[in-house]
């Protein structure tokens, strides 16, 4: 292979589209090493603090897309304070200043301004896709300054985001030139929206596959749209409605089915059910379908709806489907894969009983050969239904069971779910993200560390009895990248046990755990290529240092650690200590 | 689960009642919970060591599972966005959904904080910056739209019928309706329920 010029071996290269395969082959040579970087268009940061920009550029020079991810998972559910960290400016800055050709930019948890927005727009000629997800920090202004410089711009994907909605016109900031969108995505805007403007854009975008409007759009102002993109591909609804008039829905109803490349679905969030059963002309085509915010669909619309779907690889829901309507599921979707099933009631106020349980889990895992991944809250479990669930699908990648009631045994016979989880991961061999639930002893965590070999994240909550527990995983999951754990009796001895397993690992998290002060300043000590970040609301800086010896013996709210390579960042707030 | 010639007598598995020294050692939910007030790790401590008569606490007065941060793990612009967490639907407290035609937005109004059928008039007017809703409800014939609101039975019946304390009570949601089309709704006739 090193006989051949450097053009060819770049040109094999070029097949190879993988970030592991990539960085595989960059550590083959010297030479390997450098072609490899030289070619390198996209580049994935899961950690944006693992790097800094200039290294990056430094070592891609033709960087064309870039993948950035800041705040840690458990950042989702409230644990990580707003002023953490996660910006991405210096990036763009530094982007800018290299005036490297940037295309494309996905960012995940991380704080963006307006500023940035700006910056971005004006510093990339050839910009063309902008996916932020989880992000916050930016308002609808910054959306207008992309909408105005990006002329090449084709994506515009905004999932889940904080945008401060400033009510502007950012939808008519797009140029009556610009006709290349793909792909529009604003349904997490709360503010109204123009409808004129938009229906203009998606009008002048013939190549418009994927469009997902926000609350604020009608049902009438839906079917105009329809009518004038029938090429849509994947879809967001998002509007009220009162059950609509005939004649509306008629409308509707025809628009819809000349959407015959519509393949995904999603929105409906404060939808009445009819507007659902518009969409029956096209739901055998659906491979894709998103109804975990449409609280309004009662269990029995949505299982109408689902029976003839029946190409569905993906299904979203809420668990007002009910065991029911699972096996509903069960017995229509055969070439489900992944399934996930989100709690409707958060504040168990209500007498749910149609919450789902393990009968619908077994349902599913019965019926549905190809299922991979799942996410699933719901009541109860029991060690029987995951051993059976284990038996029929021992292909999951991904498994994610949240018990609703922390530390809830199995309901028949009182016992911890060890044995279930055990089945699981000894069965599922390909096996690559779990969360666990219920009640759980250190022998769930022997039985993952002994067979999970694959597994390279784990979320543990409110288990486990000793540091044993936590040792089992570090020791045994030799593919572990991401460790989160909350509410768990682990404590200084599993953390220091192994310092170097922290080398292979992208990060640790534990909150409310056993780890104390001591424990984590011998951790920073032993490590130094470890960011160690002790997050505490309640002091700041200066009081954390000035601490005596006494004090070490303190336990430590929240630790985030991570591997490095540029030490400690400058930007942490004054509740971060990184020690 | 045994796999043949492994011995795995690593941890002893007890199945005690709460305040065995299983509990002691794990910090289960409800000492967490107990002590999740302050988030002074000090709290924490004495949380465990005392986790036998926490745990009788928390039987006494259960609280809820939504007072734990971040649990269940829902992300929080789900949270937000889910209508559950948005609006109550507990009949007769707190708020209830209203709809007006032609209004491509629910808002939520609290039925508690109006004192009669003329308050709520007053306060439909300004949710919806629209002078007419007030008329409907005094003086039906003459608006051009109708308040309706669905009882508890799932019944859309007209506003302003029942004494207002039953009307609080059996509200679950109110909708503005044109009057034209209100004519072929199917609202309960008058006095049905009395």
């Amino acid at each position: 292979m090193n006989y051949f010029p450097d053009e060819v071996i770049e040109h094999i290269f070029d097949f190879i589209a993988s970030h592991k395969d990539r960085n595989s082959i960059s550590l083959v040579s010297k030479s390997w090493h450098k072609i490899e970087r030289c070619s390198r268009k996209r580049v994935f940061i899961g950690n944006c603090y693992a790097i800094n920009p200039e290294r990056l550029i430094e070592r891609f020079p033709s960087l064309r897309s870039l993948t950035l991810k800041g705040k840690p998972h458990f950042a989702d559910f409230n644990l990580v304070p707003h002023e953490w960290g996660g910006f991405v400016h210096p990036w763009i800055v530094a982007l800018a200043k290299a005036r490297v050709g940037l295309e494309e930019l996905r960012l995940k948890r991380m704080v963006v301004s307006d500023e940035s927005l700006e910056l971005l727009s004006r510093s990339f000629a050839s910009f063309k896709s902008l996916v932020l997800v989880s992000c916050e920090g930016f308002t609808t202004d910054g959306l207008a300054s992309v909408a105005a410089n990006c002329r090449h711009l084709c994506e515009l994907d905004l999932q889940e985001n904080e945008i401060e909605d400033h009510r502007g016109q950012w939808l008519n900031c797009f140029p009556e030139s610009s006709t290349a969108l793909t792909s529009l995505n604003f349904s997490c805007l709360k503010g109204e929206t123009n409808l004129a403007a938009l229906e203009r854009l998606v009008a002048r975008s013939p190549n418009l596959e994927s469009l997902k409007v926000n609350r604020a759009v009608p049902l009438d102002a839906l079917t105009r749209l329809l009518s004038c993109a029938p090429q849509l591909v994947d879809l967001g609804v998002g509007s009220y409605e009162n059950e609509p008039d005939q004649e509306s829905f008629v409308k509707l109803m025809d628009a819809i089915k000349k959407c015959t490349s519509l393949r995904s679905l999603s929105g409906f969030s404060e939808v009445a059910p009819l507007c659902l059963t518009a969409f029956y002309p096209i739901c055998q085509n659906l491979t894709s379908l998103n109804l975990s915010y449409a609280a309004e669909i009662q269990g029995n619309h949505l299982i109408r709806f689902i029976q003839f779907c029946k190409r569905l690889q993906r299904l979203w829901i809420l668990d007002s489907i009910g065991d029911k309507g699972l096996e509903v599921v069960a017995s229509t979707c055969k070439e489900l894969q992944e399934l996930r099933v989100f709690p409707s009631d958060l504040h168990d106020e209500e007498d749910n009983d149609t919450a789902v349980t393990e009968i619908g889990l077994v349902a599913i895992s019965a019926g549905c050969p190809k299922l991979h991944s799942i996410l699933y809250f719901c009541k109860q479990m029991t060690n029987a239904a995951l051993i059976t669930v284990a038996k029929n699908c021992p292909n999951f990648i991904r498994f994610r069971l949240c018990i609703l009631e922390p530390n809830k045994p199995d309901h028949t016979t009182s016992q911890s779910l060890d044995e279930g989880f055990g089945a699981i991961v000894q069965a599922c061999k390909g096996l690559r993200r779990l969360s666990v639930s219920g009640l759980l002893t250190d022998k769930v965590f022997l039985y993952i560390g002994m067979y999970a070999e694959q597994l390279e994240m784990l979320s543990i909550a409110f288990a486990g009895d000793t540091d044993k527990g936590m040792l089992y995983v570090l020791n045994g999951c030799k593919k572990m990248r991401k460790l989160e754990i909350r509410d768990s009796p682990f404590g200084n001895a599993a953390l220091l046990a192994d310092v170097d397993k922290y080398r292979t690992m992208r990060s640790l998290w534990m909150s409310s755990c056993e780890v104390t002060l001591g424990g984590c300043k011998r951790l920073a000590r032993n490590a130094p290529w470890l960011n160690v970040e002790i997050i505490n609301e309640n002091e700041n800086n200066d009081l954390m240092m000035e601490r005596n010896e006494e004090d070490e013996r303190e336990k430590v709210d929240r630790l985030y650690l991570y591997r490095t390579v540029v030490g400690a960042r400058k930007d942490a707030p004054p509740c971060v200590t990184i020690l | 689960m045994e796999k043949g010639g492994l011995e795995l007598e690593i941890t002893e598995l007890r199945l005690g009642l709460p305040g065995t020294e299983k509990m002691m050692k794990k910090r289960g939910f409800t000492e967490m919970i107990m002590t999740s007030s302050g988030s002074n790790s000090n709290q924490c401590e004495s949380g465990v060591v005392s986790s036998g008569c926490d745990v009788e606490k928390a039987n006494e007065s259960p609280v809820a599972k939504s007072q734990v941060v971040g649990w269940p793990p829902v992300c929080s612009y789900r949270r937000k966005n889910s209508c559950k967490e948005v609006s109550t639907t507990r009949v007769g407290l707190g708020y209830v959904k209203v709809s007006m035609d032609g209004v491509p937005y629910l808002r939520k109004m609290d039925l508690g904080s109006s004192q009669g059928y003329d308050d709520l008039a007053f306060a439909l007017d300004k949710l919806f910056g629209f002078h007419g809703i007030g008329v409907a409800l005094k003086d039906g014939d003459n608006c051009e739209y109708v308040t309706i609101y669905e009882d508890k039975d799932g019944d859309w019946m007209l506003a302003g019928d029942v004494p207002w304390g039953m009307f609080i009570e059996s509200c679950k949601r109110l909708r503005i309706m044109k009057r034209s089309d209100a004519a072929g709704f199917g609202l309960q006739p008058r006095g049905v329920d009395e």
